[in-house]
């Protein structure tokens, strides 16, 4: 059941232009289009254009799978009646949830193979066996942080617009105060701020500290480390909490 | 025997009480009409007896068992249900939606005999979204036989068709009814089809069951319709 439900996920996917547009087309022609304009420029920690931005464009892949394609996809299906149908069904919620993971997992995994690849072919991005492996871990870690915390900010919402809105609005704060574009040094203090409290920002750092061999554990990673930890756990208690309020 | 009893059902919402001591009892292979004006509780009473709605106070009992003591999916696995509206994943096409749902309850139906049973050949390439209303509720009844159920819900399933596709729809649940003895449970606000046919009629009036009787029993009692019986016992 697993594997229909998986295929048919898939294959909704495909069909949806506003997911195909805002995950496989939007950010690889960024990603290269902000090559063009800035690729020969370094950047933090003495890194070139595709070593920082390969990892953050995989990340931006990776945000709008999962809350487009996964967290404002159940918003839809709620608000519609799909899940009220679904759920007289005698069909188990852990599968249909398994199924719409693994669904974004494949699309974001998806989007890691054609960033690096972009990368590879235009921007000389280097690519080591162990590195990648390792990159891929943490990667799909990232990817289980950004599901959970998708989960909960949607199980908030019931009604589609608000969502839609809140899904537009909130992609471009990400992208801006992320560092997922820009170096956020080049950005006014207030967005320098804002970035702090985006759990994003710190996923980025993490993954490009990662991505070229650079973690350490030192109080900026402590930081962000524990910082999305908390909002984890918090998110955590806001979907049991929503959970209790539905039957069976 | 007895495929659902209720007994004493108590359903609020906040401060409003919707539900208030409902007792109830449908046997196998019978037609049941719930009737009521707008706000009644008809659609909270029936998905309460779909399981997906919580329930305040009294007892729900489906194929004998009590369902806040049995594990949900054992129940579902015998009932179907038809919303209004019915809403399906907007971008899978009609014969994609059988197969998904026949793997949701494993079903031995074969696909395309439900297909022809139920005319959608024309269809079965087509997005259900783009479906009409009468359409969009003969495959929302095709996907609820898939699973064969012993007991069909419909929550006004005929409202907006033309006299056709009510037609149509009303010769595919009599069929159900007459080759399965599966139970059908009903809400409609068309009191011509409670009359032509539902075995017996609730009628439900501020949360309470006001009348619960077989459909000849109220004819019998000097309505000359059960129009008539509606429009005399439930007041605007």
């Amino acid at each position: 059941m697993l594997l229909t439900q998986l295929k048919y996920d898939l294959l909704m996917f495909s069909r949806e232009l506003f997911y195909l547009v805002f995950t496989i087309l939007v950010p690889p022609v960024t990603y290269l289009f902000m090559g063009q304009l800035f690729g020969d420029q370094t950047y933090s920690g003495n890194l070139n254009y595709a070593e920082t931005y390969t990892p953050s464009f995989i990340l931006v892949i990776t945000f709008t799978v999962v809350f487009f394609a996964f967290g404002f996809d159940q918003v839809m299906q709620r608000t519609t009646g799909v899940e009220k149908r679904i759920s007289i069904s005698p069909v188990s919620k852990n599968m249909l949830l398994l199924s719409s993971i693994i669904r974004a997992i494949i699309m974001t995994s998806f989007g890691f193979i054609l960033i690096s690849i972009i990368g590879f072919l235009m921007y000389d991005l280097e690519i080591r066996f162990w590195s990648i492996l390792l990159s891929y871990g943490f990667f799909i870690i990232l990817n289980a942080v950004m599901l959970i915390l998708a989960s909960a900010i949607y199980s908030f919402f019931q009604r589609m617009n608000s969502a839609l809105v809140f899904s537009i609005v909130i992609f471009q704060v990400i992208i801006f105060t992320g560092g997922l574009a820009m170096p956020i040094k080049v950005m006014p203090n207030f967005i320098q701020v804002i970035a702090k409290f985006n759990p994003l920002y710190h996923m980025n750092n993490l993954f490009i500290a990662v991505w070229n061999g650079h973690f350490t554990m030192d109080s900026q990673t402590v930081f962000s480390v524990g910082y999305l930890a908390v909002l984890v756990l918090v998110a955590f208690i806001c979907i049991r909490i929503q959970h209790k309020r539905k039957i069976g | 025997m007895n495929i659902v009893e209720v007994h004493n059902l108590e359903k609020a919402y906040g401060t409003n009480q919707v539900l208030r001591g409902i007792n109830f009892q449908a046997q196998a292979g019978e037609i049941i009409g719930v009737i009521g004006k707008n706000g009644a509780g008809k659609s909270t009473f029936l998905e309460i007896l779909m399981t997906i709605q919580k329930y305040d106070a009294g007892h729900v009992v489906l194929f004998q068992k009590d369902i806040q003591k049995t594990k949900l999916d054992q129940i579902r696995k015998q009932i179907s249900v038809v919303l209004q509206p019915t809403q399906f994943y907007k971008t899978l096409k009609v014969e994609e939606l059988l197969k998904l749902f026949k793997s949701y309850y494993q079903s031995n139906v074969n696909i395309h005999q439900i297909i022809s049973d139920f005319q959608l050949e024309p269809h079965r390439k087509k997005y259900f979204e783009k479906l009409s209303g009468g359409w969009k509720q003969i495959v929302s009844l095709a996907i609820a036989f898939l699973s064969e159920p012993k007991l069909l819900i419909l929550d006004e399933p005929t409202t907006g068709l033309d006299p056709h596709m009510r037609n149509m729809l009303w010769s595919y649940i009599t069929a159900y009814n007459t080759r399965t003895g599966g139970t059908v449970i009903l809400t409609t606000h068309n009191m011509e089809e409670i009359e032509m046919y539902c075995d017996k009629v609730m009628l439900l009036n501020n949360g309470k069951t006001e009348v619960f009787d077989t459909t000849a029993g109220i004819l019998a009692s000097g309505f000359v319709s059960v129009h008539e019986f509606y429009l005399q016992k439930v007041t605007i």
